[in-house]
């Protein structure tokens, strides 16, 4: 997938656990992580509003596209 | 107004899964049946003796001693009963997930794909019995083929079926997947 999330470095940035991450947007564990290791295929505007709410940053802060990673369509046919 | 659920447990799913479950015993109580006629059949046809005395009647008329083609007849049905089997256990599979309230699971695409080639396979069946019969039951003629087209639109319909199930497998995954 050309887009990747950069979930780890904020985390790190703001010294913040996955798991009160998940807690304080209101998203499962489970799901924080798929979000995190790049399995997601899509993400709700409300989610990322949240993400940035509780990480105190900005979309583009958050995503990056490179255009010469793997693409994960495959995996859904 | 809806009176009754069609998914999830006490729904009309699980109905009918149940009646499928009834059915699924039945044949192969049918199976083994006609298995055993067929064995017997078979071994039957190995003592001419025993063959001598051994006459049927079909609506008044004589069925004559053509064993060869009584046991491939009685094969034949058990094929047939076999084929009706598939589709009931594969239905079986296909109601539990609807029972369970999650119908686009990516297996019961290929559950689809194999009632269809199950359908189609019975069809066939159907043309085989129909030639045996005119073959063992004499004046048999009057059990006219029925080559309808309608077995076969079925047979299609069943294939864009799991095209549809395989469509929302995938639209499913990626939802499961939107976070």
């Amino acid at each position: 997938m050309p887009i990747q999330i950069q979930l780890d470095r904020m985390l790190l940035k703001r010294r913040m656990s996955l798991t009160e991450l998940a807690d304080r947007v209101g998203v499962t564990i489970a799901n924080l992580s798929i979000l995190k290791t790049g399995k997601a295929r899509a993400v709700r505007f409300s989610t990322l509003a949240a993400l940035c709410r509780e990480l105190d940053c900005q979309p583009g802060d958050l995503i990056s596209y490179d255009p010469h990673a793997g693409d994960a369509d495959d995996d859904l046919e | 107004m809806q009176l009754m659920r069609t998914l999830g447990p006490g729904s009309i799913s699980s109905l009918l899964k149940i009646i499928l479950d009834v059915v699924y015993v039945a044949l192969w109580i049918g199976i083994g049946a006609v298995g055993l006629g067929a064995l017997s059949a078979l071994l039957l046809s190995f003592d001419p003796d025993l063959l001598g005395s051994f006459t049927m009647n079909f609506n008044g008329d004589k069925l004559v001693r053509k064993w060869p083609a009584i046991i491939a007849l009685l094969i034949t049905v058990s094929f047939y009963l076999a084929g009706i089997l598939v589709i009931v256990s594969r239905l079986r599979r296909i109601f539990a997930t609807l029972m369970a309230g999650d119908p686009f699971q990516p297996e019961n695409v290929s559950r689809l794909r194999v009632i269809g080639l199950a359908l189609a396979a019975l069809e066939l069946i159907r043309y085989a019995l129909w030639g045996l019969s005119l073959w063992v039951i004499p004046g048999g003629t009057r059990v006219g083929p029925t080559l309808s087209t309608t077995p076969w639109f079925s047979v299609l319909v069943v294939f864009v079926l799991a095209e549809v199930f395989r469509e929302g497998a995938r639209l499913r995954r990626e939802a499961e997947l939107t976070i």
